[in-house]
């Protein structure tokens, strides 16, 4: 009897559980709008790695657009199908000026692979729109990179903020050194033509896991990508391309395009002689040297409060300017490059958002920090700093 | 041994129910969350699907329970701005998560998004 009724019990338990989880996983009462069937699931039309290697080439064959359907930043830009142009879902009417005039052309969707499906929304409004040989690469962007010799292009973008913080890369360009890279190259590009590249691969760096870069002369030029290939085969691990080549630095840097005579003129760019000591968190200044700066030498850094204004005119540091957060993106092309930017707020929220908001729009700069913490700033511009835990 | 088999059930019913929605989540970055909440909606804007570039929804809008739940079941219908969501990376989603939970009703600093 009693054994029968603990069963019970734990019969109710289990009941309970159910019950219980169910009513967890259950969404709450905000309404959730459902995609039609049409609307939802995967395109019908699916292809594997092996049409889309048949139809990826440099340059690409007439009638046949690859579009990378995931988010231009960071995702397309720092590794994408070489050939592909970036038409995030989400910018997918804004942009979608950019798919060809001919309905009948082949259009090849991917994203970041089965889980993803913004490749199935898009390749779902291209047949909307009328096109009428739509497919999608279920397997995106992780499943080309799965094949032996395949590799990633990037963006102009990336390769900039590459060079700006002067990553462990070797940027190679691929074209004839005479009349080519000797006219001009990205700066910190070394030549290896892709005729001689058999000749000059002692030029390429002896660690196999060393990322390369190639370019050359553009989308329709095929140089980049034969290097590319012919580096995996020596056995080098991280292989891009760059596809715009020079003349897309050229359209998008211009006037910082090096030619090698003024590169080999050119002084050694040196860090700041006033660099700023990173605290815990990222972004973050070390409380102790902000406020040794603030006493000593309150002129090395542009301090900018972003506190609203009213809270500004009730007291501020001494050297503080106010920009409000709210106000940045409007002034920020305006932040100079030529000292150390310090943002500080009340508590850290605003001058983290305003960290991040520079990182963002104005990547170039590389000494902005803000101060963390509890900060309450008196009348007289003397202030009390509570570090945050 | 029966004694044993219903702490058991509780024990997990317990944990299933409490634990697990909040244990699924990933923490991330709220700083960068707060200017990652902020962008989704002057995106937003600039598309012409909101009027303002602030968020409607405000961290202590909701418990960290509350929130928890809405990022446990991927519920962002209430924040508008559909395709912006749908676009976000698991990184910032986990950024923007973190900024909610953080200055949340229940929190010790619950914030609007100022």
């Amino acid at each position: 009897m009693r054994t029968r009724q603990a069963f019970n019990f734990v019969a109710a338990l289990g009941m309970l559980l159910v019950l219980m989880t169910g009513c967890s996983t259950t969404p709450p009462s905000a309404p959730v709008t459902q995609p039609a069937a049409s609307e939802a699931g995967p395109f019908h039309a699916i292809v594997d790695v092996a049409f889309v290697q048949q139809h990826v080439q440099s340059p690409m064959p007439e009638g046949v657009m690859l579009i990378d359907s995931r988010p231009r930043r960071p995702k397309y830009d720092e590794g994408h199908i070489p050939m592909a142009i970036s038409i995030p879902e989400s910018k997918f009417e804004q942009m979608r000026d950019m798919l060809p005039a001919d309905k009948s052309a082949l259009l090849i969707f991917y994203c970041g692979g089965p889980a993803c499906d913004l490749s199935h929304k898009s390749a779902r409004k291209a047949e909307a729109l009328g096109y009428t040989n739509v497919k999608v690469f279920s397997d995106g962007f992780p499943g080309w990179m799965k094949v032996p010799g395949n590799f990633a292009a990037v963006s102009t973008d990336w390769v900039k903020q590459q060079i700006d913080a002067k990553a462990d890369m070797v940027l190679v360009d691929s074209r004839p050194k005479q009349g080519k890279y000797d006219q001009g190259h990205i700066p910190g590009a070394i030549s290896i033509s892709d005729s001689q590249f058999d000749k000059l691969t002692a030029q390429l760096p002896a660690d196999k896991n060393k990322m390369l870069v190639f370019y050359c002369g553009g989308l329709a030029c095929p140089l980049s990508s034969k290097s590319a290939s012919k580096a995996i085969a020596l056995g080098y691990t991280n292989v891009k391309v760059y596809p715009e080549g020079y003349p897309g630095w050229v359209a998008a840097v211009g006037a910082e395009t090096v030619t090698a005579k003024a590169a080999d003129a050119a002084p050694v760019a040196k860090p700041p002689a006033n660099s700023i000591k990173a605290g815990k968190a990222e972004g973050t200044i070390d409380p102790a040297q902000f406020k040794k700066i603030l006493a000593e030498n309150p002129s090395q850094i542009m301090l900018i409060d972003v506190r609203d204004k009213n809270e500004y005119d009730k007291g501020t540091l001494k050297t503080a300017i106010n920009i409000p957060v709210d106000d940045l993106e409007k002034k920020i092309s305006a932040l100079p490059a030529d000292k150390p930017i310090v943002f500080v707020c009340g508590t850290g929220a605003r001058s983290g958002e305003s960290y991040y908001m520079v990182k963002d729009k104005r990547p170039e700069l590389k000494e902005v920090y803000y101060l963390d913490g509890e900060l309450t700033i008196h009348k007289d511009g003397t202030f009390v700093l509570k570090e945050p835990a | 041994m029966i004694k044993r088999l219903v702490l058991g059930v509780v024990a997990l019913t317990l944990g299933l129910v409490f634990i697990s929605p909040a244990a699924a989540l990933e923490k991330g970055n709220p700083r960068k969350g707060k200017y990652t909440y902020r962008k989704v909606y002057s995106t937003c804007m600039a598309r012409g699907a909101v009027e303002s570039p602030k968020p409607t929804v405000n961290p202590d809008a909701k418990t960290r329970a509350q929130w928890d739940k809405v990022f446990a079941n991927k519920d962002f219908a209430q924040f508008g701005c559909d395709q912006e969501w749908a676009a976000l990376p698991a990184e910032d989603l986990n950024d923007i998560y973190s900024y909610l939970w953080e200055f949340a009703a229940d929190s010790p600093t619950p914030a609007k998004c100022k």
